[in-house]
Formats: C-alpha cells, sequence, structure tokens
C-alpha cells in the first residue's frame, strides 16, 4: 500500500471508531453503508477500468501533443475546459482516462484544466442531479460564478510548473 | 409494461451501458488494429490499476459512511447564513471538502443545508468544493492514480476556488428559493 492509502486508511478506522464510542448500531450501519457501496461501484469498475486500458492502446503517441501538449498554452487549456465538462462519467472513469490522455502528449496544465471543468461544468452530473433537485436557477446562478474557473486553474498550473518536477506521463 | 420497466433500469443505468459500449467497441478495435498481445496487455493493465485502486476504495467508502452517521448538518448550516461573511464561505469550503460520497449523497444535503439557514453562496462554495477538492476523489483516485505531487498542487490551486465563487454568486442577479 501507498503513503495515501495508508493514511486513508488511518482516518477512516479513526472515524470507526468515533461511531463505536456513540453506539454499537452506528457502526453497523456505516458497515452496511460500506458494503452496498461496494458492489454498486463493482461493476462501474469491471468496465471503465478496460476502456480505459483499451483506449490507450489504440490512441496513437503523441496525438495529443498538437491540440493539448505543453506548448498548445491557453487554446489548449480552453479545449481542455470544453472536454473536461462534457466527459461523462465518475472519477474511475476520468483519472484512468487522464493518464491515457497524458501518454499520448497532453501537457500537465491542459490536463488540470479538464479535471477542474468535469468538476466545476460536469454536463451530465446538472442534468442528472443538479437540475432535478435544485432547480435551474441555481445551475445558471452556479455556473455565473465559476465558469472561469477550469481556465484559471489551467494558467495557475502553467505558471507553476517550471517549479515542480510533474510527469503524468510515466504513471 | 414489460418495456417501461426494460426503459427504467436503461435509464437507472445509463452511465454504465454507454461506458460498457465504449469499452467493447474500444475492445474490439484493440484486437482488430493491434493484434491478441496488446488486447491480453491491456486487460492486465486494467486488474493491476483494479487491484491498487480497491485498498482505497474500501477505504473511502467506510470512511464517508462513518462521517454520514457523525456529521450534523443542521449545527454547520448555522455557520453558513447570509451574514455569515468570508468565514462562512470558508465553512462552507470546508464542510464540502469534507463531504463523502457521490451526487447522490451531496445535492440533497445542499437542500438539507439550505433548509438550515446556509446562504445561496456558501451553497455554491459547498457543491463546488465538494466536487473540485472532495477529499474521497482525491484520496482514493487522484492521489494513487496520478501521484501525490500533481494531486497536492492541483488541490492547492483549486481550493480557494469555491471561496471564489461563492463571494461572486451571493452577488449575481439571479433569484434562487430553495425548492420546498
Amino acid at each position: 500500500m501507498s503513503g495515501p492509502q495508508i493514511i486513508l486508511w488511518v482516518i477512516a478506522l479513526a472515524m470507526l471508531a468515533l461511531c463505536m464510542r456513540r453506539g454499537m448500531p452506528q457502526a453497523r450501519r456505516a458497515v452496511a453503508e460500506t458494503n452496498r457501496g461496494f458492489w454498486r461501484i463493482l461493476p462501474m469498475f469491471c468496465v471503465a477500468l478496460p476502456m480505459a486500458a483499451f483506449l490507450s492502446e489504440l490512441v496513437p503517441a503523441d496525438i495529443a501533443t498538437a491540440w493539448l501538449g505543453d506548448d498548445s498554452g491557453l487554446s489548449g487549456i480552453m479545449i481542455a475546459s470544453l472536454a473536461g465538462g462534457i466527459m461523462p462519467g465518475g472519477p474511475f472513469v476520468t483519472f484512468p482516462l487522464v493518464i491515457t490522455f497524458s501518454k499520448a502528449g497532453a501537457g500537465v496544465a491542459q490536463m488540470t484544466a479538464l479535471l477542474t471543468a468535469w468538476s466545476v461544468y460536469a454536463l451530465h452530473r446538472i442534468l442528472t442531479w443538479e437540475y432535478p433537485v435544485l432547480g435551474w436557477r441555481f445551475v445558471a446562478m452556479r455556473l455565473a460564478s465559476s465558469f472561469f474557473l477550469p481556465v484559471l486553474a489551467g494558467l495557475i498550473m502553467q505558471a507553476l510548473l517550471p517549479f515542480f518536477a510533474i510527469n503524468l506521463a510515466s504513471r | 409494461m414489460q418495456f417501461a420497466r426494460v426503459l427504467n433500469a436503461l435509464r437507472r443505468h445509463a452511465s454504465l451501458v454507454v461506458i460498457s459500449l465504449i469499452a467493447i467497441t474500444a475492445g474490439l478495435a484493440t484486437l482488430q488494429l493491434r493484434g491478441a498481445d496488446a488486447f491480453m496487455t491491456a486487460l492486465w493493465h486494467a486488474w493491476d490499476l483494479f487491484l491498487f485502486i480497491v485498498p482505497s476504495l474500501v477505504a473511502g467508502l467506510l470512511l464517508a459512511a462513518a462521517l454520514r452517521q457523525l456529521l450534523s448538518p443542521d449545527a454547520l448550516a448555522r455557520l453558513m447564513g447570509a451574514e455569515s461573511g468570508i468565514f462562512g464561505l470558508f465553512i462552507a469550503t470546508l464542510v464540502g471538502t469534507l463531504s463523502p460520497g457521490g451526487p447522490m449523497a451531496a445535492f440533497p444535503l445542499v437542500l438539507v443545508l439550505a433548509g438550515a439557514g446556509a446562504d445561496r453562496g456558501a451553497l455554491v462554495a459547498f457543491i463546488l468544493a465538494w466536487s473540485l477538492n472532495g477529499f474521497q476523489k482525491l484520496l482514493v483516485y487522484e492521489a494513487p492514480l496520478l501521484g501525490l505531487d500533481f494531486a497536492l498542487l492541483r488541490t492547492l490551486i483549486t481550493f480557494p476556488m469555491p471561496m471564489i465563487a461563492g463571494w461572486i454568486a451571493r452577488r449575481v442577479p439571479i433569484a434562487w428559493e430553495p425548492p420546498k
């Protein structure tokens, strides 16, 4: 297990211990919910991970360099923001795909913009959750206050990159 | 009747169906264009990734479930009213970052927070902090898959963003009332 995984387990077990101090029924509910959640996510994993692996076999190396490479600058950041915004699916799809894009030549700043846009715009999540639960006025208000964030995040990452050695293509 | 039930099941599992179709198409294309060796390599790689993620996935789910038993949204929402200023936005950002679970948990929580007195700036900050910087995504997926360096640097960059958006949302001329 890697460092972050160990930290995660320590925190999770500590919170479970807190639940147990409040009462056994609460702890048992937490464990039952974990179990249910795992079986709900498992089918997704079984198709999303092979999908990302097949795509990374298919996508020719360097195909993303021109549009999304380190030198694509602001226009690459904007293309990545658009792509991230319409990308469907949960984190089990997105993060393996980011590795695929990086191996095909996409830049770190561009991938930062893509991940931020996937979180901020999230078209599929707006349609399936945000609009039905909170209404279109909330969606409009949230987008009006956050639409510029993916490009901003990409530009800040681009400015900071020279100070850090980050390489996503080797992941 | 039967048809309606099938349609409903399809709708509930829409992303699973779409991703399965893409996976099958990509798998066949790999077999056809790159050969059986590349096909097996890809499957092996996916299995490796699966074994790598599963421990964090289970821990993340456990943490999420335990936090849901421990946190009280009512007490938190009282710190996020319209008069709460930057401090309220900061609390909303912190709560969003710590909020576990997927959209089926987060969006109903927005309604609970709104009902308990959180204002629209705080709600925007909350939902953005959950989706941008949620600890569960960070620890289960981003840090293991993309590396701790990238995950930390990206999170540092985007951590203040929900507060900026919340500050703007308080000033955007779009009226919103929480649905009753």
